[in-house]
């Protein structure tokens, strides 16, 4: 029996379909580059929904960052290799609404990115510093800023978020906050899902059931708060319907993995993309990148055999250590596709400090690939890889993604700057 | 040296009674509160921490057929083998009968394989010589450069389960009392007697007298401290430091130790369903701040992949480290070669004759310390009754059996009630476990934290160490109104940072991806590294 | 009944064998992101992350003796979703094999006895002389009553044919006008095929019963028939499995296969592009709306995406654009609809429809009169949790909507069209 091999041929191949991939593709299709992206899904799947810019620039400050730009004219003086410091403050900007309203046009509203941090709610009852946030998260934000009754509902059945904690945590920043517990319909026994909830909130029947579960213990609550359920694909739908029925803004809160805003944004990308005419390889992990001099080949192979994607620039958006772009091992960090040459401690002894939460986070958060400011990755000595080469996401060296608040920031803006990079790169070979 | 019973706030201090008040809750002084209740003594256990916080719980959980000693030790060896039967009798659901195998790779002392099962012999212990073909088939993950290999009836221990339902026995038998967090702060003395001992609940900074007619110091390797507190100065304790690792998987069936005079990362004890490696062997003069560091934990693997080679590229879940006391005798520097025997002290000629210390031994031979300790202080009390743990079966608590590795999934699995909703996916620990561990295991008369109940139970021994399912427990216990503060939030973060104490050199491979997801979860997602501190007059953990 | 035992296996070791190092059960973070995405979750009190943690803490008893691997459809989504990519169902498929044949579904059993009993390799025990009566006896009443199709052929041990046709037993056995729409396409296409009289059916519940050297032979028994009589392709009709069982037993049996597998769901495709299939939508003015289910067995486990584009590509020109509406989630990332594995077949039938409450959400979401899928067996759990969940929507195959385009669909052949579709175009 044989397989066809199949062979696809694009002007820019991204690798990953994290958040920087995936805006990388954003970037690329608005510029209407031909693209080609493959990769196998990591941390997305993780991801709060919570768009963050950059909530702490490591001053040691107390507080988190109500102005992100400021944070980021810090880095700019403070950490100038920090992947923020190295786009300029409009290219961050317009990223950001770039990506923000492609998705939004996708069915899953975003708010416009602003001049200050959002605080967006937590399911421990905290509150973390944001960028920007979905639409259905929005009303939660509202909420807690003009202190609204609220009543904050979970689920029978659904671990990992008690309305009680919510409640019991910010009771005393926010007096009008109750909460109620109620069976989700028709899903009455044993542990249940967000995502099985979010599904079956995109069946009407289903919302009007919600709608008067809700109804019978709502009290006199102004807003009402969930966990994150409010549909898969039409999460906007979802919201405004179940507004409807119950006669007042109803909003989500991001829960613990297995979450929906992440799938919820995945199997968009995975739909939207293709249609838009995006050569898209879901799920597959790319098992080698060659440079010729004609092309850049990225060899990767699913159920039905080998697939060859040909290129003229490329785009490293592989993660860190949880989506496979960086390996650990025990005698030190490298980047397994391409073999770059990794930024990272002396010793391993280094890579994280004796506190596991201590303010100052971890020195192997810093680690990662270091690019120029076209963001193309150097070797040891300093020097550009090769030219058609970007590297994009929190791959990149010299940010703490995870103290930082600044995942989306790095992932979009850095996505931002090598599809600029790439176009250039792309142009020259065209002409 | 005596104080008003009124604290600093000038407020009357709660004092309680007892016969005996036992200082330490290790396998010692657990075994000893559980001696004495069978002979009707009444009596209180304080630890500063909690059950097996040090050397009991920072061990390979190895019952020794005693084999490892016959040359450095042949009394501990013969010790062991027979505390080693006692204890497979008495106490079979702490221990699993691995059986053991002595493995020799090429370059080791010949010598001292050849003399090893004479030495055996001699110390009682039952051997058998296997052909490195024979030994493999027991065991494939052994090298295939075993050149020679025996078998000893080594078995495992759990410690924890072992404190636990000594504890327990306690309790149900006379109503015998464990005090977790309880700091002793000093002693009131007087007329060669001790009166009372000054405590401190660590977390709350309550104050508390425990008037007792005997005092027993079974502080391991605090012993020295405590003994000093009561101003005896006749314990001298050297310490040394050993490092552990856990691996993801149980490795082999049996426990594998290097046929070779010990030395680093040459025992590898199956417990349960992981396996333990160890140990590493440093002095140290520091008890508090042990901790694990890279060197030790690559001298361990290294060492022990010459046994099992599956060690080099094994995922491991755990490191930890402990402080052994070794009671000094001479000036030998090698503390592998100091005897292993325990001391037990009278301190009369210290001028007190209402106090005592046992310390040194090791967890094997446990139950003996406690029999001869018991012994002195019935004796004191004027109490005749014999010891009687050489022969009563040690009964199962109900709260005390969520330490066993694998076994909270079977009990679940067999009620298969799909409202039991398992909280600690990777261990598989339902929430009854955790509701029977909050009402009724030993301590719960405290308030328990994620800790405590990670203590008895698996929950946060799987791969993800916790970083799941603190989460999901927090949040289950404030849906029980157990929380209805912050509290939930702090406890969380100092379960965080205490399983993070036991990862941070082990974080390689796998673990890498794990730990990036836990820190973005509680960090990225709730904030707890922002977390406010809380206002509380909790007192300084010394 | 015999007592058999079910022999323990040991499943840590087996998953260690058997997956890749990196994606194998050691590699779990333990995130649940396979339960919550898997539709057998809950089902025994079971889902995917609870069998991994299992056999990593060695309960191997209770998973080689747990009901729940016959609930799961070995669909491969937890895989799908799993950002270590560990697969659960072949160790699913190994407890499956493991169970003493007494105490497995008797339905599964059943269907693959028959299927080995006779060389027609048909789960309803069909004889090969059978299947050639009915497919004569049909073709010349249609030759007869439909004009049009005086000289339609259905050939049968044609040598050298190019496509080798296989065939659902469901057609031949209970409703052989089925099988006309097809045989129709093939006519106004010109395709040169044949059936053939060994080996020409689809199912393979060997594979769903996890008896790996029956399975074998049942394929062993097709490969060969197809060998033997020289055809460049064989043709998978409308029928999820029987793809992936011949599909994966080649590769993993290793086995000489002298042509290439396809499904005829691309060809669908490639004969619209090519104009060989003029189908449009203008026989769809009430603007009634259509949904695609997407097979596991064709798309996720074996072609991935091009297959689903292909089946959207030919709905929305059999429906128009406008009047398909998607399954969420789709393609790759579909729910199995709970027909998959057996399941119809197990007895199961209050786990099945818990199951099918997923696939029926989705439908329902889509508001869609019809749902089109080219598998009997989502089409026989679709129909089934449609009635049980009380949902008004049609099933129906993709032969079926073609011809009614095409305006050629006879009278007997709409068996499965709604009372709006009945009538139109006789």
């Amino acid at each position: 029996m044989t397989y066809e091999k199949r062979e696809f041929i694009a002007d820019l191949a991204v690798i990953g379909s994290g958040l920087a991939g995936m805006a990388a593709s954003i970037f690329a299709l608005k510029r209407g580059i031909s693209t080609a992206q493959a990769g196998n899904t990591g941390a997305l799947a993780y991801t709060t929904g919570y768009l963050d810019l950059l909530g702490d620039a490591g001053t040691g400050a107390a507080e988190h960052l109500g102005d992100p730009w400021a944070g980021i004219r810090e880095l700019q003086k403070s950490q100038p290799n920090h992947p923020l410091a190295r786009v300029p403050e409009n290219d961050i900007h317009e990223a950001f609404t770039e990506f923000t309203s492609f998705i939004s046009e996708c069915g899953i509203a975003y708010g416009a990115p602003g001049k200050v941090n959002l605080k967006a709610l937590t399911p421990a009852g905290t509150t973390k510093p944001t960028f920007s946030v979905p639409a259905t998260m929005q009303p939660g934000v509202d909420a807690l800023a003009s202190q609204a009754r609220c009543v904050i509902i979970d689920f029978k059945g659904l671990r990992g978020f008690s309305g009680r904690q919510v409640v019991a945590n910010l009771k005393d920043r926010w007096p009008g906050l109750t909460t109620e517990r109620v069976s989700f319909p028709d899903m009455p026994m044993g542990e249940i899902y967000p995502e099985v909830m979010a599904r079956a909130l995109e069946v009407p029947g289903t919302r009007e059931k919600l709608a008067d579960a809700i109804k019978s213990v709502r009290g006199d609550a102004q807003v009402i708060g969930l966990p994150a359920i409010l549909g898969m694909h039409n999460p906007d739908l979802v919201m405004t319907e179940l507004s409807r029925l119950l006669g007042c803004p109803v909003f989500e809160i991001p829960t613990m993995p297995p979450s929906v805003p992440g799938i919820r944004l995945r199997e968009m990308f995975e739909q939207v993309f293709p249609k838009k005419g995006l050569t898209l390889v879901p799920q597959q992990k790319v098992r080698s990148v060659e440079f010729d001099t004609d092309s850049v080949q990225l060899v990767l192979a699913d159920n039905h055999g080998p697939i060859i994607i040909h290129a003229k620039a490329v785009i490293l958006a592989t993660g860190r250590f949880l989506s496979g772009g960086l390996e650990a091992e025990q005698t030190g960090i490298v980047e397994p596709l391409v073999n770059l040459p990794v930024a990272q401690p002396t010793s391993r002894d280094s890579w994280y400090s004796m506190e596991y939460m201590g303010r100052d986070g971890h020195a192997i958060h810093q680690c990662g690939i270091r690019v120029d400011d076209a963001f193309r990755p150097l070797d040891k000595d300093g020097k550009v890889v090769d030219p058609r080469l970007f590297a994009a996401g929190v791959i990149l060296a010299h940010q703490d993604w995870i103290r930082g608040r600044c995942g989306a920031g790095v992932a979009i803006s850095s996505a931002y700057r090598a599809v600029q990079g790439a176009e250039q790169i792309i142009l020259q070979k065209n002409n | 040296m005596t104080s008003s019973p009124t604290s600093q706030a000038g407020t009357a201090i709660e004092t309680v009674k007892t016969d005996v008040l036992i200082i330490g809750g290790g396998a010692t002084g657990t075994g000893i509160m559980r001696d004495l209740a069978l002979r009707s003594v009444h009596c209180r256990l304080i630890d500063k921490q909690d059950l097996c916080a040090g050397a009991s719980g920072g061990n390979h959980g190895l019952l020794h057929s005693g084999a490892r000693y016959v040359l450095s030790d042949p009394h501990s060896a013969s010790e062991c083998r027979e505390e080693g039967e006692i204890l497979k009798r008495t106490s079979s659901q702490c221990i699993e009968n691995t059986g053991g195998l002595f493995v020799a790779v090429k370059g080791d002392d010949e010598g001292f394989i050849r003399d090893f099962p004479a030495l055996c012999q001699a110390a009682g212990i039952p051997v058998q010589e296997l052909t490195p073909k024979e030994a493999l088939e027991l065991e494939p993950q052994l090298s295939k450069d075993i050149i020679a290999a025996y078998a000893v009836p080594d078995a495992t221990i759990d410690p924890f389960r072992l404190a636990l339902e000594n504890v327990n026995h306690a309790r149900e038998l006379n109503d015998s009392t464990y005090h977790p967090h309880t700091t002793l702060c000093d002693f009131e003395i007087g007329d060669g007697r001790i009166i009372a001992a000054f405590c401190r609940d660590s977390r709350t900074g309550k104050e508390l007298r425990i008037v007792a007619k005997q005092y027993v110091n079974a502080g391991g390797a605090w012993a020295m401290d405590i003994a000093r507190l009561a101003g005896c100065n006749d314990v001298n304790l050297l310490y040394s430091k050993g490092t552990l690792l856990i691996s993801h998987d149980r490795l082999t069936t049996r426990v594998i130790n290097r046929l070779r005079p010990p030395a680093d990362g040459d025992i590898l004890v199956p417990g349960g369903t992981v396996s333990v490696l160890g140990t590493t062997s440093l002095r140290t003069d520091d008890l508090e701040n042990v901790r694990p560091t890279i060197a030790e934990v690559d001298k361990n693997v290294v060492e022990g992949t010459a046994m099992v080679p599956a060690l080099a590229h094994a995922r491991y879940i755990r490191a930890f480290s402990r402080v052994r006391p070794l009671v000094q005798h001479g000036d030998d520097q090698n503390d592998r070669n100091v005897a292993r025997s325990f001391a037990l002290m009278n301190h009369e000629d210290q001028n007190l004759n209402n106090f005592c210390t046992i310390t040194g031994g090791k967890l094997t031979t446990f139950r003996l310390m406690a029999e001869k300790t018991s012994d002195l202080v019935a004796k004191r009390l004027g109490n005749t009754e014999p010891c009687t743990t050489a022969t009563t079966p040690l009964p199962g608590g109900q709260a005390c059996k969520w330490t066993e590795p694998g076994a909270s999934p079977k009990y679940w699995y067999e009620a298969n009630n799909s409202e039991d909703m398992i909280l600690c996916e990777c261990e598989m620990v339902p929430q009854s476990a955790i509701d029977q561990i909050v009402l009724c295991a030993p301590g719960a008369e405290n308030e328990m934290t994620l800790e405590a109940i990670a203590l008895r139970s698996r929950a946060g021994k799987g791969p993800c160490q916790g970083s799941f399912c603190g989460i999901r427990i927090a949040s289950y216990l404030y849906d029980r109104g157990y929380y209805q503060d912050t509290t939930g939030l702090h406890h969380m973060k100092s379960f965080f940072n205490e399983r993070f104490k036991g990862l941070r050199t082990i974080i390689w491979g796998q673990q890498a991806a794990q730990m990036e997801l836990a820190e973005a979860l509680h960090c990225g997602l709730l904030g707890l590294d922002r977390l406010e501190e809380k206002k509380t007059n909790k007192a300084d953990n010394e | 009944m015999s007592e058999a035992k079910t022999p323990t296996i040991n499943f840590k070791q087996k998953a260690m064998e058997l997956l890749p190092e990196g994606a194998s059960f050691d590699a779990c973070l333990t995130c649940g992101l396979c339960s919550s995405g898997c539709p057998a979750s809950g089902l025994e009190n079971m889902d995917p992350r609870k069998f991994i943690r299992m056999a990593m803490l060695g309960m191997d008893e209770e998973l080689s003796t747990t009901p729940w691997v016959w609930t799961c459809t070995q669909c491969k989504r937890c895989q799908h979703v799993c950002p270590m990519n560990i697969d659960i169902s072949q160790l699913v498929f190994l407890a499956r094999g493991n169970w003493p044949k007494d105490k497995k579904p008797s339905g599964i059993v059943r269907s693959c006895e028959l299927t080995r009993s006779t060389d027609s390799t048909s789960a309803m025990g069909l004889q090969p002389d059978d299947f050639v009566f009915v497919v004569n006896d049909v073709l010349e009443e249609v030759r007869e009553t439909q004009p049009q199709f005086k000289d339609m052929v259905a050939p049968i041990d044609k040598k050298g044919a190019h496509f080798f046709v296989n065939q659902n037993s469901r057609e031949p056995m209970s409703e052989p006008d089925e099988m006309v729409p097809l045989w129709k396409i093939f006519h106004l296409v010109g395709a040169d095929w044949t059936y053939s009289s060994k080996g020409w059916a689809a199912e393979n519940f060997c594979m769903f019963s996890g008896d790996e050297a029956a399975w074998y032979e049942v394929i062993k028994t097709r490969v060969d028939a197809t060998n033997e009589l020289g055809c460049a392709v064989w043709l998978n009709t409308e029928c999820g499995h029987s793809y992936y069982t011949m599909w994966n037993a080649i590769n993993r049996f290793g086995m000489e296969a002298n042509f290439k597998i396809e499904s005829l769901v691309t060809y669908y495709a490639q004969w619209i592009r090519e104009g060989k299939l003029p189908v449009n939508s203008d026989w769809n003015t009430k603007n009634i709306k259509f949904t695609v289910q997407d097979p596991c067995q064709i798309v996720r486990k074996a072609y991935g995406d091009s297959i689903a584009d292909d089946l959207r590509f030919v709905t929305k020109k059999l429906v128009g654009e406008e009047n398909f509406i998607d399954m969420q989630p789709n393609r790759s990332a579909n729910y199995c609809c709970g027909g998959g594995g057996g399941f119809l077949q197990a007895g199961m039938t209050d786990q099945r429809r818990a199951y099918g409450k997923r696939k029926f959400d989705q439908i329902m979401a889509t508001q869609a009169d019809y749902v089109l899928t080219p598998c009997h067996n989502c089409h026989s759990q679709m129909e089934d949790i449609g009635h049980f969940y009380g949902g008004q929507y049609q099933v129906v195959h993709f032969w079926t909507l073609i011809c009614l385009s095409l305006g050629i669909l006879g009278e007997n052949e709409r068996t499965y069209l709604g009372p709006d579709l009945a009538n139109l175009g006789l």
